[in-house]
């Protein structure tokens, strides 16, 4: 089994091609457009390292005919001086361990194809750019400089993913927990898609819902005429993804019902990486959103009720943690999605505190008599700030860390604080109303909203709650303890389950 | 003496009453405040309350009291016993906030007596060992002396199970006696909080 494409075959052994080429894969069987990829499996790992690091004359030609077919595929020519075909150089082991090589992306670049690069695309500068990346790259990950040919570029990036299965690290890495150094790494060449084309295409990401506040709502970025790594080098700022709706409705369309089935295949809140071009939709990659406490509540609840869970997969989806972060007091994600920033330092008492900031403590002492809310900032604090900072909202310092006077104290009274903000940073917010979030260690603009911290004023929380005392009825215990509880109830059961079958 | 004890009391506590004063003072609560009264008498403080705070005069005065008494230290000696007192402070501070905080994110809500039990013995032994160190500052600033007896209350407290003598604010918590000796000896070397929290040695 030397070469395996993606999407010829309903299943692909993970043992075999390695997780980036199962999950393209995984992704065409569910009728989702991937750009055409091949991988070299495992087995020709094994054979490069029996025939002493050489790659064999069957898999340089085998290759060679792939390349032919991704040219057929996406009308592109591998060095090409018209519609030029660039390749992406993944290792990809059973399982993901460091020391594999990194992915080399626009392989399949010289100066002739910079060339027709710039004509194609009509960008100079992001022809030149995307050259200089690729040399640099290559000679980072592969050790040696990029030849001119784009076959030879392509035959050492593939000796070189094999090569670094033994690398180092990973060979550390397998003694260390215990892996077989005999499974070698699969590597998968994938054409790459142009999101700088032209108007019709662009780059951008899709969460299937909102992973702040946990929204239904799909939500994400769309960057018009852009590449991956502009989204990432934030050099441009994306725009919503109403603009894609606007400016390709039938993308847009198919991105949204891709999400919906990726979400309910997946039995999670997907993550999506997508690239358009000249109007048709390519997806590069998916995974399970990552997602703040809040988020994961209503995720689960959500998926629940769409019925993509049951309620014991539900319950499991919430780790003990993102249930604390609930009960505590924090600035509700819709308003701090959009809130602006003004100064971050390390937490030292957590809870929400709101008020106009002041740098003295006689001016804390005089406004909070008049009935104002303050919130004191100092350098760092002394022992005569304690009556300021007992008439204070929130504390803030510039200098200092969680040992410190101001972190001591602000634990004592209770009072959100965050210390050592940075030096100059807080003098410039005297006068402004400031919202400080003590367990995050974030100071925003503006007297923000806060979340609902009580099963009373969080339906999704209650439901959740009510979910746990079913499974573990009788339950004493406050809300983590309960969800511990019963998701070991759950755990066993499984168990229970699995030994009867 | 008196008074440079009580005005130093003042500025660090902001608003002084009177039994504060007589433990600052090493003095009887009702010597306290008649030295209250006379200091308010002559302006250098105000009524605030039932307690007193430091007028600007009040603060010249200090800073004046303040220069008189740094002529006669021993800065030589003084520089030493900061020096030992700055490695001590790191793990005061670190006891103070294991006492607070059971990790980075989790307060500690006073639940686990065993946990408690265990900072409060580190506690109790950093006391003891600091005992030696706290004698060497009075020798050099004998007007410090009173700082003797407020550790001892607050550890006898503790020990009593009033455990707010840990690190509450205002009052005379063991934490609280730390940073106004702390205090103190940044004055008396004529360093500023500030330069030295920005050197880590008053984070």
């Amino acid at each position: 089994m030397t070469l395996l494409w993606v999407g010829e075959h309903a299943d692909l052994d993970r043992e075999l091609v390695g997780g980036k080429a199962h999950s393209l894969n995984r992704m065409h069987a569910l009728g989702l457009p991937v750009p055409p990829a091949f991988v070299l499996t495992t087995e020709v790992c094994r054979r490069f390292y029996a025939d002493g690091e050489r790659l064999g004359d069957d898999v340089v030609s085998a290759v060679r005919d792939a390349v032919r077919e991704l040219e057929a595929r996406t009308g592109r020519v591998f060095g090409g001086t018209e519609r030029p075909l660039l390749v992406s150089v993944r290792s990809g082991a059973a399982q993901s361990m460091p020391g594999m090589m990194d992915t080399i992306l626009n392989l399949g670049i010289n100066s002739g194809v910079q060339a027709a690069l710039r004509a194609h695309v009509g960008d100079a500068a992001y022809a030149a750019d995307t050259h200089r990346r690729f040399r640099e790259q290559f000679e980072r990950v592969v050790g040696t400089a990029a030849p001119e040919d784009p076959w030879e570029q392509l035959i050492a990036a593939i000796g070189a993913v094999f090569r670094s299965w033994n690398s180092p690290r990973a060979i550390s890495y397998r003694r260390h927990h215990g892996i077989a150094d005999d499974g070698g790494t699969a590597c998968t060449v994938q054409a790459m898609v142009f999101g700088n084309l032209d108007d019709a295409s662009g780059t951008g990401v899709l969460f299937s819902r909102n992973p702040l506040t946990g929204d239904p709502e799909p939500y994400g970025e769309w960057l018009p005429r852009g590449q991956g790594e502009d989204v990432v080098s934030g050099r441009h700022d994306p725009l919503p993804l109403s603009a894609l709706a606007e400016r390709l409705p039938g993308v847009h369309g198919e991105l949204l019902a891709a999400a919906a089935v990726l979400e309910r295949y997946g039995k999670d809140v997907q993550d999506i990486e997508f690239t358009v071009e000249s109007g048709r939709l390519w997806l590069l990659q998916a995974r399970a959103a990552k997602r703040s406490p809040d988020a994961a509540i209503r995720f689960a609840v959500g998926l629940h009720e769409a019925g993509v869970l049951t309620e014991d997969e539900a319950l499991c989806r919430v780790t003990p943690e993102q249930l604390d972060a609930v009960f505590r007091p924090r600035v509700a994600p819709e308003a701090k999605a959009s809130a602006k920033l003004l100064a971050r330092g390390e937490p030292a008492c957590p809870g929400v505190g709101i008020g106009r900031v002041v740098l003295t403590v006689e001016e804390a002492e005089s406004l909070a008599d008049s009935g104002v809310d303050v919130v004191l900032a100092r350098p760092t604090t002394d022992p005569d700030d304690v009556s300021g900072m007992i008439v204070s909202s929130a504390i803030l310092t510039e200098i200092g860390g969680s040992t410190s006077h101001a972190a001591v104290v602000s634990r004592e009274l209770g009072t959100p604080c965050v210390v050592g903000c940075g030096t100059g940073t807080l003098s410039g917010l005297a006068g402004r109303v400031v919202t400080v979030d003590g367990s995050t260690g974030e100071v925003f603009e503006g007297a923000l909203p806060l979340a609902p911290c009580s099963e009373e004023d969080n339906p999704e929380l209650a439901t959740l709650l009510r979910w746990a005392r079913g499974r573990v009825p009788g339950f004493d215990g406050p809300p983590r303890a309960l969800l511990e509880a019963a998701q070991a109830a759950i755990a066993r059961d499984a168990e229970v389950y699995a030994a009867r079958r | 003496m008196i008074d440079l004890l009580l005005l130093q009391a003042m500025r660090l506590k902001g608003r002084l009453d009177a039994e504060a004063a007589a433990a600052c003072g090493a003095i009887e609560v009702s010597e306290a405040q008649a030295r209250l009264d006379e200091l308010v008498a002559v302006g250098h403080a105000k009524r605030a309350g039932t307690a007193v705070r430091i007028t600007p005069e009040g603060r010249e005065r200090l800073a004046a009291l303040l220069e008189e008494e740094r002529a006669t230290l021993d800065r030589a000696a003084l520089q030493r016993c900061y020096d030992r007192f700055t490695e001590v402070n790191g793990e005061l501070k670190a006891i103070i906030t294991a006492w607070q905080m059971k990790d980075a994110q989790t307060p500690n809500d006073h639940t686990d007596p065993e946990y408690d039990r265990g900072v409060l013995a580190r506690l109790t032994e950093l006391h003891g060992r600091f005992a030696p160190l706290l004698g060497e500052i009075v020798a050099a600033v004998p007007r410090l002396k009173p700082y003797a007896g407020r550790f001892e209350r607050a550890i006898t407290r503790i020990q009593e199970g009033d455990h707010s003598f840990v690190a509450r604010p205002i009052a005379d918590s063991y934490h609280t006696v730390w940073f106004e000796l702390h205090e103190e000896l940044i004055g008396l070397l004529g360093l500023s909080r500030a330069e030295e929290a920005a050197a880590g040695r008053a984070v």
